[in-house]
């Protein structure tokens, strides 16, 4: 499962080196030093111009480079309540619903000021950039790139809201099956590339299904992100089922998935290349058609 | 002085030592005479003395009650049901706890701190009444064993269905929850195991005798005019609610409870009295130490306690069935 194996790249890569980091940053009284529980709210942080004041973060923050360097106290399991005592961050900001709660309750007991990262669409990154820069303190530069940011997405929303919708398979998992319906992620990407998802009114966002599901749907293209992180992943076999207009025409598309599922300024790069990639296969279609 | 309570009173002292030595221990770099200092309240450094106080002690205080609690729990049900196979854990009641948790992690995720440990806690008890209703219905306490097999089975699916539906993040939050820690417990926690625990060891000294005829089997026990439904009845409550009580605040801590009275039939005893003091002893040893080797093992991270109890457990559950094999 994919929980089985990020658990065992975590006890993995452990072993990054404690830096003496915290002891140089924590003198300004306006930048307060942070404790970032997420890989992307440490993207964000340094998309503000705070990455130099977080002292401490999980597992898996690996973007930008220089996050790599940081601490760690912790992963989505377990956070290190004594190291996080240890350090004294004048902040720790959170991940709702990725972060061990009854830890998070912990360290509010212990006085610990914590405000809490939960996005689900491309506006809430933005806000998120807002709020973030603002609390510490970098106002201006949060301001532009939340703006730039919106305006981007702005652009890729008008450039394909007229285009026609072709129908569209997102294969998030493949053993078992699993795609995505309203309320997940990744079905915003679908919306804005005009992908008509069979499966978005399931009840549940990402529902497990059986390729019996997906054969009537007549599906004509199907998304299959791939992560670096996954080498050994065996992607769904789609060659055998060529009675799939997608499989008989050759319209698989494989994005990076790690880039597609972190919740950062850097998803729209994403949604920019995977619109890009939809319009071809619309093209094809298209023509095909003609 | 004889041979069991000389080995006792060094088990005793062996708790003791293990439970100042569990304190050393930690991520955080306190040295030794500061952690001196801090204990004898005259701690120089803040951070050093809330680690000290407010993390490390409460978690080797909760180690030692929840260890003791724990074997003793399995103690019990091993000498009442004359199984050796017999845990807290087969009556359902971490998978009742589990969909407690569940339950409390989906509805009510805005305020888990209180929500969470009671909703386990309910959980848990709930599936133990399942079971003593079901064994009361077939007329046969000593199938509860097989009982507690199928409620677990069943609370479990139910969980599993709620999770399917549920947000997707709620099932890692249940999953990581169930594997046990000990690093979110605080020193209220340790009071009210604590008095469980209490009230359950005065019961059973008071009634070890009855506990003792009930291992000469149910009709001569009858016959020395124990009640024997009755005494397993309250028995199997004040385990189910020991353990449960346990559960809530440190998760699943698999195994302790079948694998230290092994131990202590080995060393000590096989009498209840014998059994339990020994077991509480042991228990309390062996937890303080695995949640040494949870917190301190990995540079970074901690090792969630359940995994460590249930790896020792299960090759030691092989051990005994090769032993058993040997024998006969």
């Amino acid at each position: 499962m994919k929980l089985t194996s990020l658990l065992f790249t975590l006890l993995l890569f452990s072993g990054a080196t404690y830096a003496e980091l915290n002891k140089e940053l924590t003198n300004d009284e306006s930048k307060p030093t942070i404790i970032a529980l997420a890989p992307h709210i440490v993207e964000m942080l340094y998309d503000v111009g705070a990455g130099e004041q977080i002292i401490g973060t999980t597992s898996f923050a690996d973007y930008p480079e220089a996050a790599k360097k940081i601490p760690r106290i912790g992963n989505y399991v377990r956070l290190q309540l004594e190291r996080v005592i240890e350090l004294q961050p004048d902040l720790i900001i959170a991940w709702k619903s990725g972060n061990p709660s009854d830890d998070l309750a912990r360290l509010e007991q212990l006085g610990f000021n914590i405000i809490y990262s939960s996005p689900h669409t491309f506006e809430d990154i933005a806000n998120e950039v807002r709020s973030f820069a603002k609390i510490t303190g970098h106002t201006v530069q949060g301001e532009e790139v939340a703006t730039k940011f919106e305006q981007a997405l702005i652009k890729i929303k008008k450039r394909y809201q007229d285009k026609t919708e072709i129908t569209g398979f997102y294969e998030l998992w493949s053993r078992p099956l699993t795609t995505v319906a309203k309320g997940s992620w990744p079905q915003q990407f679908l919306n804005i590339c005009k992908v008509k998802n069979p499966f978005e009114h399931v009840i549940t966002p990402y529902p497990q299904i059986s390729i019996e599901q997906v054969l009537p749907a007549s599906v004509e293209l199907i998304i299959q992100p791939l992560s670096v992180n996954q080498k050994e992943r065996e992607a769904f076999n789609w060659e055998d089922w060529s009675i799939i207009p997608a499989v008989a025409n050759k319209q698989i598309l494989q994005p990076d998935a790690d880039a597609m599922h972190r919740m950062t300024l850097r998803s729209l790069t994403a949604l920019k290349d995977l619109c890009a990639e939809i319009d071809q296969t619309r093209s094809f279609l298209q023509q095909k058609h003609s | 002085m004889n041979k069991v309570s000389t080995s006792l009173f060094a088990l005793a002292i062996l708790v003791i030592l293990s439970a100042l030595a569990a304190i050393t221990f930690g991520p955080a770099d306190i040295d030794s005479s500061q952690l001196m200092a801090c204990l004898i309240g005259s701690c120089q450094n803040q951070i050093a003395n809330i680690v000290i106080w407010q993390v490390r002690i409460p978690r080797v205080l909760v180690a030692l009650v929840a260890g003791m609690g724990l074997a003793i729990a399995g103690a019990i049900l091993q000498n009442t049901t004359r199984n050796p196979l017999a845990d807290p854990y087969l009556f359902g009641i971490v998978s009742g706890a589990g969909l407690g948790a569940t339950i409390a992690n989906i509805s009510l995720a805005d305020n888990l701190t209180i929500a969470l440990p009671l909703a386990a806690f309910l959980g848990a008890l709930f599936s133990v009444i399942i079971v003593v209703f079901i064994a009361k219905v077939l007329q046969r306490m000593e199938q509860l064993l097989l009982a507690g097999v199928a409620v677990s089975f069943m609370l479990a699916s139910i969980t599993q269905f709620i999770l399917y539906f549920g947000e997707p993040f709620a099932t890692n939050r249940v999953i990581f929850w169930l594997m046990g820690s000990l690093a979110r417990v605080e020193m209220s926690n340790f009071y009210v195991i604590a008095s469980i625990l209490l009230i359950a060891m005065i019961t059973v000294f008071a009634l070890h005798r009855q506990i003792d005829a009930l291992l000469l089997g149910d009709e001569s026990a009858a016959s020395l005019g124990v009640d024997v439904d009755k005494l397993r009845l309250l028995m199997l409550g004040i385990c189910a609610a020991l353990t449960a009580t346990i559960v809530a605040y440190c998760g699943g801590i698999g195994f302790v409870g079948l694998m230290i009275p092994h131990i202590v039939r080995q060393l000590i005893g096989v009498t209840t009295l014998k059994l339990i003091i020994g077991s509480a002893l042991i228990g309390a040893i062996f937890l303080i130490w695995v949640d040494v080797i949870a917190r301190s093992s990995l540079p970074h991270a901690e090792i969630p306690i359940g995994i460590i109890t249930s790896a020792l457990g299960s090759i030691f559950f092989l051990f005994i069935m090769y032993r058993s094999r040997a024998i006969t």
